[in-house]
């Protein structure tokens, strides 16, 4: 599915990003597998996932799953109730999945496979979340099926339940300082991450779509006003904090002796709002170098002219023309298709 | 008795979710001593002395040279850093508490000619969202209401009040006139197509055009058979005494408005979003119109675009003499109302000096409402609305506040969200660091 040549690849580049996870939409509790790719703007989608790559999948809860703004919501589940009822008849039925293995009856089934690769904790398990009942009852469910959840994201309430995710040891990867876009975000406050930091948890803070994953140095800055996180703590939120999240941390996330070269060379102190990189590279390759966009941005200036210059040569021609039009990336995001 | 009192208060306290108790007014002299005052039209005086009496300032000077007894309560804040109250332009605050609590929205009126539909009405002083604007200095706000050609009236409002009528320091200021988009996009959701000329654009222009001259024709007639609200409420606009704000984008459509606005000899005019703006700058400066540029975090929109043109727009513009302020309309635009600090430092990053930027957000804007000669910055005669932060307060790292005033009275920086981190630090057994 990945478009190695967008854009928005290329501008995260520009704000000093080299990896990330792609999570689809969160329509259902139990959602499909994501990738976690380096952003070698340009190469084939097979060479930007990470080789030898940690399994994921993506769970979600709330709002989102129950189809709280869908008019005619008709499935299973409508309520956080019958949102918990999903997971335990799913990895009730993996369990007995696996029970069958071996035996006559048995029939390969690959939702079951993915499911029991979770249960056998050979695939994590990234979960959008809300509230402190949701965040808390899928913790339960999970100890109660000896696994683990790897990461809550978006967690918003998760400084009311820090203790124990601390102790379920999940991770939580919030926004810096979203909320009031839907009723259960009532509760969100922009000390999330310096809360859950404080009461031992891994802190990442997450983008959300194309605008905001292009300047996360700025979201981690945020962690410093609100809820005073030293400075080196919460430049963890977007480094080394995600990278262990996502159990990449043995190749990327800090400057290490044997790690890749993931490296962004800033022009002022990383944080600052006024920070911009002038050369971002991944494995050792240069992927945006400010001075070669400066090159790039001359020749689409010249090309442009070129184009429009052949244009009005054809229209004086007397050849036949066609109304102007543009082209414009439509974004999804999250919320696009949720209901 | 007493104690059932007590915890009934408590109980009532927590479900309430009101916001801070505003401020009353300012009894008694203040001076903030020694702070770097960044006054908002450009300067800076390193080690100042504001003094602030029944809510205006009536001195600020330079520590270093005027010597003058502190008059009243003294703030010490020595290393710290005075800014004039930022000023959030084309805001929707207040009307809307949760995005997707249908409920809780009063943001667009349905229909497409609601010149006469006034946004301060609806403004709900008391939200939440309102009260998190001013621990980041955002103490004043442009109250817009979205939707249709023409949206209604806005307001401007200060952002520490027991309801509208207190809030408004500017009522019914503007009229909001969505240009229509020369461009349409074809294709569904799924399966976007190019983005075409629109065929309807000319016919809604003329729609448009109509419809001011129709209200024209209306409020010279003295003999008016029957009342139309909708063309009596755009004779102020007419009049020039109300400013027209027009929302438009590219090029084209930037063209179009400046034609209209020399037709309808439009006295007030404000371009908002105002994408390609620089194109036209010359005719702008030529014709003294201001624009609202566009949230600065936000994506280019086209491919080939430079990656940092939202960025370093609003400096194309000012370094052509454009008047230009901020604006932040878009996704997620309440609760972010909040950065308005950050969008300027942001602009910084891209050239900008600070103090310059600082004045999209302060000066600017008040001259574009027409309040400068209150609000906007730090000199004397104006009204003490202003904050203190511990750093560089349009950095997310510096954007600490200690104090905050409107007009002279000291506002909380309380607010639910703050509530709610103390009460869980302390279940924590953490120590709170605000």
């Amino acid at each position: 599915m990945v478009d190695h040549e967008d854009v928005n690849i290329y501008r995260d580049l520009a704000g000093g990003v080299t990896s990330s996870q792609l999570l689809h939409g969160s329509a259902n509790p139990i959602g499909g597998r994501s990738a976690i790719i380096k952003l070698k703007w340009g190469y084939p989608a097979d060479e930007m996932i990470y080789d030898n790559s940690p399994q994921f999948i993506k769970f979600a809860l709330g709002e989102n799953v129950k189809q709280s703004r869908y008019q005619y919501g008709v499935r299973f589940p409508q309520t956080r109730m019958g949102v918990e009822q999903v997971f335990i008849d799913f990895f009730s039925r993996a369990r007995d999945y696996k029970d069958s293995k071996g035996k006559p009856d048995f029939r390969y089934d690959e939702e079951m496979e993915v499911l029991l690769d979770i249960l056998e904790s050979k695939r994590f398990v990234t979960c959008h979340s809300y509230v402190q009942s949701e965040i808390n009852m899928l913790m339960k469910v999970a100890e109660d099926f000896g696994f683990r959840i790897n990461t809550f994201t978006h967690i918003l309430e998760g400084y009311k339940v820090a203790d124990k995710m601390a102790e379920h040891g999940v991770g939580g990867s919030t926004f810096s300082d979203w909320w009031a876009y839907k009723y259960e975000v009532n509760d969100a406050i922009p000390y999330n991450g310096a809360i859950m930091h404080e009461a031992g948890v891994t802190v990442a803070f997450n983008s959300d779509d194309a605008e905001m994953s292009r300047r996360l140095n700025q979201e981690a800055a945020k962690a410093m006003k609100y809820g005073a996180v030293s400075e080196e703590e919460a430049w963890k939120f977007v480094t080394l904090n995600p990278a262990k999240l996502l159990r990449i941390d043995d190749r990327t996330g800090s400057i290490k002796k044997g790690k890749d070269a993931d490296l962004v060379l800033w022009n002022a102190h990383p944080m600052s709002v006024t920070a911009r990189p002038q050369i971002t590279m991944i494995d050792g390759i240069v992927f945006f170098d400010v001075e070669r966009d400066a090159r790039f941005r001359e020749s689409v200036k010249k090309e442009r002219q070129q184009l429009v210059n052949e244009m009005l040569k054809a229209k004086n021609k007397g050849l036949k023309t066609q109304p102007a039009k543009k082209n414009e990336k439509t974004l999804y995001e999250c919320d696009t298709l949720h209901w | 008795m007493r104690k059932l009192t007590i915890v009934a208060a408590l109980i009532y306290s927590m479900i309430t979710w009101a916001q801070q108790t505003p401020a009353l007014a300012q009894k008694g002299a203040f001076t903030i001593m020694n702070a770097t005052a960044h006054i908002g039209d450009g300067s800076v005086i390193e080690n100042s002395i504001i003094v602030v009496e029944d809510g205006k300032i009536t001195t600020i000077a330079d520590a270093t040279t005027v010597k003058m007894q502190p008059k009243g309560r003294v703030i010490k804040a020595e290393g710290q850093h005075v800014y004039p109250g930022i000023i959030a332009m084309n805001a929707t605050l207040g009307l809307v508490e949760v995005d997707a609590v249908k409920a809780s929205d009063d943001e667009r009126e349905i229909g497409t000619y609601n010149p006469h539909v006034r946004s301060v009405i609806a403004y709900n002083a008391e939200s939440r969202v309102v009260e998190s604007m001013r621990p980041n200095g955002v103490l004043m706000a442009q109250i817009v209401p979205r939707g249709g050609r023409i949206s209604g009236k806005s307001s401007v409002v200060q952002l520490d009040a027991w309801n509208w009528e207190d809030a408004s320091l500017l009522t019914d200021e503007g009229v909001h006139i969505n240009w229509p988009s020369s461009f349409r996009r074809t294709g569904s959701w799924y399966n976007p197509g190019p983005i075409e000329p629109s065929k309807d654009y000319e016919k809604q222009v003329r729609e448009l055009t109509d419809f001011v001259n129709n209200a024209k024709a209306y409020n010279a007639t003295d003999s008016k058979t029957g009342l139309n609200l909708k063309y009596a409420a755009l004779n102020d606009a007419i009049n020039g005494k109300q400013t027209v704000y027009f929302h438009v984008d590219g090029e084209k459509g930037i063209r179009d408005v400046l034609n209209f606005i020399n037709k309808n000899s439009i006295q007030r005019p404000v371009l908002v979003g105002a994408r390609e703006a620089d194109k036209v700058a010359k005719t702008l400066v030529a014709m003294k119109v201001p624009v609202l540029a566009g949230r600065t975090h936000s994506l280019p929109s086209a491919e080939d675009e430079d990656f940092d043109l939202p960025y370093k727009f609003p400096k194309m513009l000012v370094d052509k003499g454009v008047m230009v302020a901020l604006e932040n309309s878009g996704d997620m635009e309440r609760h972010q109302t909040r950065n308005f600090p950050f969008l300027a430092g942001t602009v910084a990053g891209y050239g900008m000096d600070m103090e310059e930027a600082l004045k999209l957000i302060t000066l600017n804007p008040a001259m574009i409402l027409g309040i400068d000669d209150q609000y906007g910055s730090l000199e004397e005669g104006k009204m003490a609305t202003l904050f203190i932060s511990k750093g560089n307060a349009l950095e997310m790292m510096g954007n600490v506040l200690t104090h905050a005033f409107i007009d002279g009275r000291e506002i909380s920086l309380d607010s639910h969200q703050t509530e709610l981190y103390e009460r869980y630090m302390e279940k924590y057994g953490l120590e709170v660091k605000r």
